[in-house]
């Protein structure tokens, strides 16, 4: 079964036996060193079953060695015979950034964004039902996680429960996207005008520019440089709010920004230098320290993508969906 | 030697009938491959496709053609008697006023959107119109006391239980069953070309009720199956005029429609590609224009469409037909179809009346909801149901 980037999220003992599998091997955790189950979770901020199962499956390996007594030890064979007790915490571990960071999410926040994008790429071309099973398989996590992804994903209104009790998705149509719209130009101007107190004033600079340079460039522009400009404005700029409840909010309103992207990736990407203007009139805004003038230059930006995203919706409606995930199958 | 020129065109069945395919490969310098398709899939091609075509018949799709930026604007200065298309739109009277729905998002404006002010730019030339409504047998017509007016509710009426058919496409589909519920719930809909979320559930609700208690006889796909379904025993269905010259050239009696609540009115017209270049562009504009000298108008006016300037189109055609198909006077001598066969015999009154009066009395136009995703759900679990 191939996975798709959106479902790169491994399974948690994966994560984990890789982390301990390449800090042995750069001799941050030496031989002899003795790992106890409870240690080590303690150590990487995870829970202890992932762990257990990281270690037997580096047992196997021939990593570690276990113990007859309790726990296991780094190395095997004469170097696995004198463990000694060590303090992982006084042990500098090499924990990369992005897994440090979801090894500190929840369970089902790890999946959550990946089943929440699989979900997303699909509904502008149809109705699809979600198989509990299929997802544990797919994530490899347990039915209690795949629950709880789903009843979050049903109370922010992007799942819904059939009269028999299956999970079904979509389809995505122009309501939802007014919805959405209504309620992101109500939010996410005033966000963005509280978010200019904390502005990277050399990033928004790089934001400007690189509008500039798209601006006078021939021809059409990749999906990819249409993808790092909209996250520039409307996922950068609004990193540094305070307010993480309205950033929240903000974020489950940008559904316009997944249909543009699917109309550019499956249609094609087209003249976008209306898109450009405007993004280049809230930075001018934003640089000049204008957080009035950003606000209103950030709704009327809104209001115009929200119309071009309609007409683009309408277009994907005639469309099967191009890559659906294992978990989804097509109802209508 | 370079090799020929050969113009790729795609459009609908119904719409290029083989007389017109055979006179415009005639008539023209260069090859032409027609590809007839009639599903969803032709639209699919061309929205993601351009460099498979050059022309497109697009119907009711513009809007989501140009979205998709896979066609080109078309010069009218390069059009035979493209003025006059201009000059159609520029007075918006009398027959014009009538067929608005084409002129609404017809010409390129400077902001690159669609739009209704006349510019040199169109995104499609306007080609053919017409009305479309339902076809029934006069044994139908016991059912109802004499004079009764015709109606879309009757689709639907308990009378001619199992006895009824209807088009299996959502987009035309849903159009009609929404006529036919209004008339026949006493309902009103704020726009039945753009229904809402409540309206599609009323709608496909009371479709499914009427499946399940075997209200409908057949429900067909093309011109051909709705011609085979009346000749199965439905004696009151969805119609697509091309099936009405079939069944009559069959000598069944079939009775197009005037409906007191209006027609649903279409229109077909020619979209270039946005990858036509050079001799392929060249070669799509001369076809274009092989369609504005009227004789392709009229031969589809033998089956009861109506061509944009109807001037052009008169000089290729009797005195007779045009009399009965465009002036809507009894046919003077028996009347063929595209095919050359017999089709109208003296005497015969086209239902609706005239041009103008036919025109004039549209409903609806056929037209992609915006709620198009949610349409389709609905309508393929009435087809499964």
């Amino acid at each position: 079964m191939k996975k798709s980037e959106s479902g790169a999220a491994k399974p948690y003992y994966q994560i984990v036996r890789e982390v301990l599998a390449s800090n042995v091997a750069q001799g941050n955790l030496p031989a002899g060193t003795r790992l106890l189950t409870s240690a080590v979770a303690d150590r990487l901020g995870v829970s202890r079953p992932p762990v257990k199962r990281a270690l037997e499956l580096l047992a196997q390996d021939g990593v570690v060695t276990a113990l007859s007594s309790q726990g296991y030890v780094v190395g095997q064979g004469a170097l696995a015979q004198a463990p000694g007790r060590t303090n992982l915490h006084r042990l500098t571990l090499d924990l990369p950034e992005e897994l440090g960071s979801s090894l500190g999410q929840a369970s089902w926040e790890r999946i959550f964004e990946a089943v929440e994008a699989d979900v997303m790429n699909c509904i502008p071309f149809g109705t699809f039902q979600i198989s509990e099973a299929s997802i544990g398989d797919y994530f490899d996590v347990s039915r209690t996680v795949v629950r709880d992804v789903l009843s979050r994903m049903d109370a922010r209104g992007l799942i819904a429960k059939d009269r028999s009790s299956h999970w079904i998705a979509g389809p995505f149509g122009a309501r939802m996207l007014d919805e959405a719209h209504e309620v992101r130009r109500l939010i996410e101007p005033s966000a963005l005008a509280a978010a200019m107190a904390y502005l990277d004033q050399k990033a928004a600079l790089a934001a400007r520019a690189s509008l500039n340079a798209a601006l006078t460039q021939a021809g059409a522009m990749s999906q990819a440089s249409v993808d790092r400009i909209e996250a520039d404005l409307h996922i950068e700029c609004l990193r540094p709010l305070r307010n993480k409840r309205l950033a929240q909010a903000v974020r489950l309103s940008q559904i316009s920004l997944v249909i543009n992207r699917l109309f550019g990736t499956y249609i094609g990407v087209h003249d976008e230098t209306d898109m450009l203007r405007e993004h280049a009139l809230v930075l001018d805004h934003m640089l000049l320290g204008d957080s009035e003038g950003a606000l209103v230059a950030m709704r009327h930006h809104l209001d115009a993508d929200h119309a071009r995203a309609r007409a683009r919706l309408k277009v994907l409606s005639v469309f099967d969906a191009p890559e659906i995930s294992p978990y989804l199958t097509r109802v209508h | 030697m370079a090799p020929r020129t050969k113009l790729r065109v795609i459009g609908r069945s119904e719409v290029l009938p083989k007389p017109v395919l055979e006179a415009a490969a005639r008539d023209l310098d260069f090859d032409i491959e027609f590809e007839l398709i009639d599903s969803v899939k032709g639209l699919q091609r061309v929205v993601t496709r351009p460099d498979t075509f050059d022309v497109y018949h697009q119907w009711h799709t513009v809007d989501l053609v140009w979205t998709a930026r896979a066609i080109q604007a078309i010069d009218l200065r390069r059009i035979h008697n493209g003025a006059q298309i201009k000059g159609k739109a520029l007075a918006r009277q009398g027959d014009v006023r009538a067929i608005g729905s084409v002129f609404d998002q017809l010409f390129r404006q400077p902001s690159g959107l669609l739009g209704a002010t006349p510019s040199d730019e169109v995104v499609m030339l306007p080609l053919l119109h017409g009305v479309d409504a339902f076809g029934y047998l006069p044994s139908a017509l016991k059912e109802w006391p004499e004079g009764t007016p015709n109606s879309w509710g009757w689709l639907l009426d308990p009378r001619l239980q199992g006895r009824v058919a209807i088009m299996s496409d959502p987009v035309l589909g849903m159009i009609e069953a929404a006529l036919a519920v209004e008339a026949a719930e006493g309902v009103s809909f704020a726009d039945v070309g753009n229904l809402s979320i409540e309206e599609i559930d009323l709608v496909v609700d009371i479709l499914l009720h009427k499946k399940k208690i075997g209200h409908f006889k057949t429900i067909w796909g093309n011109y051909q199956d709705a011609a085979r379904s009346m000749q199965r025993g439905a004696v009151l269905q969805s119609m697509f005029s091309p099936a009405i010259a079939v069944l009559r050239r069959q000598g069944i009696p079939v009775i197009c429609a005037v409906p007191q609540e209006g027609y649903r009115g279409w229109h077909v017209d020619l979209c270039i590609s946005s990858a036509a270049q050079g001799e392929q562009l060249d070669a799509a504009y001369a076809y274009l224009n092989w369609w504005m000298n009227g004789k392709g108008g009229a031969i589809v006016a033998r089956q009861g469409y109506y061509f944009v300037l109807p001037d052009l189109v008169r000089p290729h055609l009797s005195a007779a037909e045009w009399d009965y198909w465009y002036a809507g006077k009894p046919a003077e001598t028996t009347l063929t179809d595209p095919t050359g066969a017999a089709a109208i015999a003296p005497g015969e009154v086209r239902e609706g009346g005239s041009y103008f009066e036919r025109m004039s009395r549209v409903r609806v136009w056929n037209a992609f909801m915006d709620e198009h995703s949610y349409l389709v759900r609905r309508w393929r679990e009435f087809l499964e149901g």
